[in-house]
């Protein structure tokens, strides 16, 4: 079951920027006229990750938002002897639970549309408090997927 | 089919949410429904002579059922969340229609809610009674558990709904139901009105619906009751005398029933503090174990319930034995987001209860929450006031089966459309 909303395709071309021209760090996504999906936000390469946290809720408690981030850490493989760099591209849908019901339904059954339309994330986040969208959560969930 | 073709988003559809105690009816976009209709039915008979075929009648909505009819029986239309009985179900429709909301169906598109478990017949069975005899512009059919999980804006969660009849488990990914990890029990707030009766019964305490009442004194507590009978008829049915006595016992419930926050145990329940009620009748005492000792078995179907439906697994069982049956990629998003729903998740500590059931069952690599609305009113009308929102979107208005689509593509469209 979906809402109906489109994505438009400034999206998607901001996306291809940050996927494959590395242009910039982040994009946050909002939802126009409870109609289209568009870009709201977008991140120079070296803003920091806590940036991108104050623009995905700088709509205020009550607000809802997407945000699509490509994020980089050390990895270091067992048996080597070198750690190695690692980036990936995380889908965020992030709906607090003091938003509006109305919002929350909004986000929440458009996040399908989003996500089909953004071919090549690696992970998807659901967030609904700081505790899941943080640096450290974000993080230890882009790392379950690695080996060890 | 295009918003435009509605002439703008304003389409004024129609809600209907579909449950066991009640069903809830109203316009999309409003925060509340318009109607919260009891599900039961008074039905009788009538001929106008005596040599005549005789005819059925029903008696719909709230003042209707409780009236003293002689030879009325008090039934329902559902079975296990489904339309059963669709003669009863469409003079149901039509008080709806026509007595509570007083609106054309012809005008307005409809979202009816359904449960996961539904099968195709039922919903193809349902689109045909909406498009074939009330003629709606448009429907669509939405299963409760996603509506419910997108209102607390999470397309991935573990949907833990406790109704009147059954509480189960549904996981719901990316707002898909996943029907083949659902799990559910037979056990629910009907269930706990049973074990009530049959508890104060043992006890000796009479129980009368309000309405048999002409007056009453009350004096001590646990003093035998000084109260007037009206002249009642003698022949009502006794499952109208069984449902009013649900009624009663429903409030009782609400009032006196309390989960304990862990694994029931006597001595220390004893020392909790005692709540009062008082019956129809004017009978009134204190009441301490009973409170804990009653809902119980919901969350620990060992300790023994009397008579009746017995729950097999506890609520906790109930979300474990679910997760279990998903994917393990989505597991962990399943225990970090459980989302508690139902006018029976109403029930004094139960959310806390079930987290702590939970905390002790979770492996220790997720994170559990256990999420809920805090209100009655959010929980018992959450699945509408999630269709209500959903169908009030514009971008909405594109997912509608339409009357033609459905008259292009019979019945089956429901299926390809609404999933």
């Amino acid at each position: 079951m979906a809402s109906g909303v489109t994505v438009s395709d400034a999206c998607k071309t901001t996306y291809e920027e940050i996927k494959k021209d590395k242009k910039h760090r982040y994009v946050i996504f909002y939802i126009k006229d409870e109609r289209q999906i568009d870009v709201e936000v977008i991140g120079a390469r070296d803003e920091e990750y806590e940036q991108f946290l104050t623009n995905l809720q700088a709509g205020g408690a009550g607000e809802c938002r997407y945000g699509l981030y490509d994020f980089e850490y050390t990895h270091q493989c067992q048996g080597t002897s070198e750690a190695s760099k690692k980036q990936k591209l995380f889908l965020m849908s992030w709906c607090p639970d003091t938003a509006k019901v109305k919002k929350k339904m909004l986000y929440s059954s458009s996040f399908d549309a989003l996500k089909k339309s953004l071919v090549g994330v690696q992970k998807y986040i659901q967030a609904t408090d700081l505790s899941e969208a943080s640096q450290e959560a974000v993080e230890e969930k882009l790392r379950a997927t690695d080996r060890q | 089919m295009s918003g435009a073709v509605y002439g703008g988003d304003e389409v004024g559809a129609l809600v209907f949410d579909i449950g066991h105690n009640s069903v809830r009816a109203g316009y999309a976009g409003e925060d509340s429904p318009k109607a919260d209709i009891p599900t039961t039915v008074g039905v009788w008979l009538d001929s106008e002579d005596e040599v005549s075929v005789p005819v059925t009648h029903y008696n719909i909505g709230l003042c209707a059922i409780h009236v003293w009819r002689p030879e009325m029986e008090l039934n329902t239309f559902l079975k296990d969340g489904m339309i059963e009985n669709w003669d009863m179900f469409e003079n149901f429709l039509d008080y709806i229609y026509y007595s509570a909301l007083k609106a054309v169906p012809r005008d307005h598109p409809v979202l009816l809610t359904e449960p996961p478990w539904i099968t195709s017949p039922k919903r193809e069975e349902m689109a045909e009674l909406m498009f074939e005899k009330y003629g709606v512009p448009a429907a669509y059919l939405a299963k409760n558990a996603s509506l419910a999980a997108f209102a607390n804006g999470r397309p991935t969660c573990l949907v833990v709904d406790s109704g009147a009849t059954h509480t189960s488990a549904v996981p719901v990914h990316d707002g898909y139901v996943l029907t083949q990890a659902v799990v559910k029990s037979p056990v629910g707030g009907d269930y706990l009105s049973e074990q009530c009766r049959i508890f104060l019964q043992e006890k000796g305490i009479e129980l009368v619906p309000p309405s048999f009442v002409a007056s009453k004194e009350v004096g001590r507590p646990e003093e035998s009751p000084n109260w007037q009978r009206r002249d009642v008829p003698y022949n009502l049915t006794d499952s109208w005398f069984t449902y009013m006595i649900k009624e009663v016992m429903q409030d009782f419930q609400a009032t006196i029933l309390q989960v304990s926050d862990s694994t029931y145990d006597e001595e220390i329940v004893k020392t909790m503090p005692t709540t009062h009620y008082e019956f129809p009748n004017g009978f009134h005492k204190d009441f301490s174990v009973e409170r804990f000792k009653i809902p119980e078995p919901l969350f620990n179907p060992t300790t023994g319930a009397k008579a009746g439906i017995q729950p097999i697994l506890g609520v906790g069982s109930l979300v474990t034995t679910s997760v279990g049956m998903c994917d393990i990629d989505i597991r962990p998003a399943m225990y970090g987001n459980v989302v508690v729903t139902g006018g029976n998740s109403s029930l004094q500590g139960f959310t806390e209860r079930l987290n702590r059931d939970l905390a002790a069952k979770t492996p220790p690599s997720m994170r559990l929450k256990v999420i809920s609305a805090p209100g009655t009113v959010e929980r018992r009308f959450g699945a509408w006031t999630g269709g209500s929102i959903l169908s009030s979107l514009g971008s909405f208005q594109q997912m509608w089966v339409s009357k033609q689509e459905y008259e292009e593509g019979g019945k089956a469209i429901i299926q390809t459309k609404c999933y």
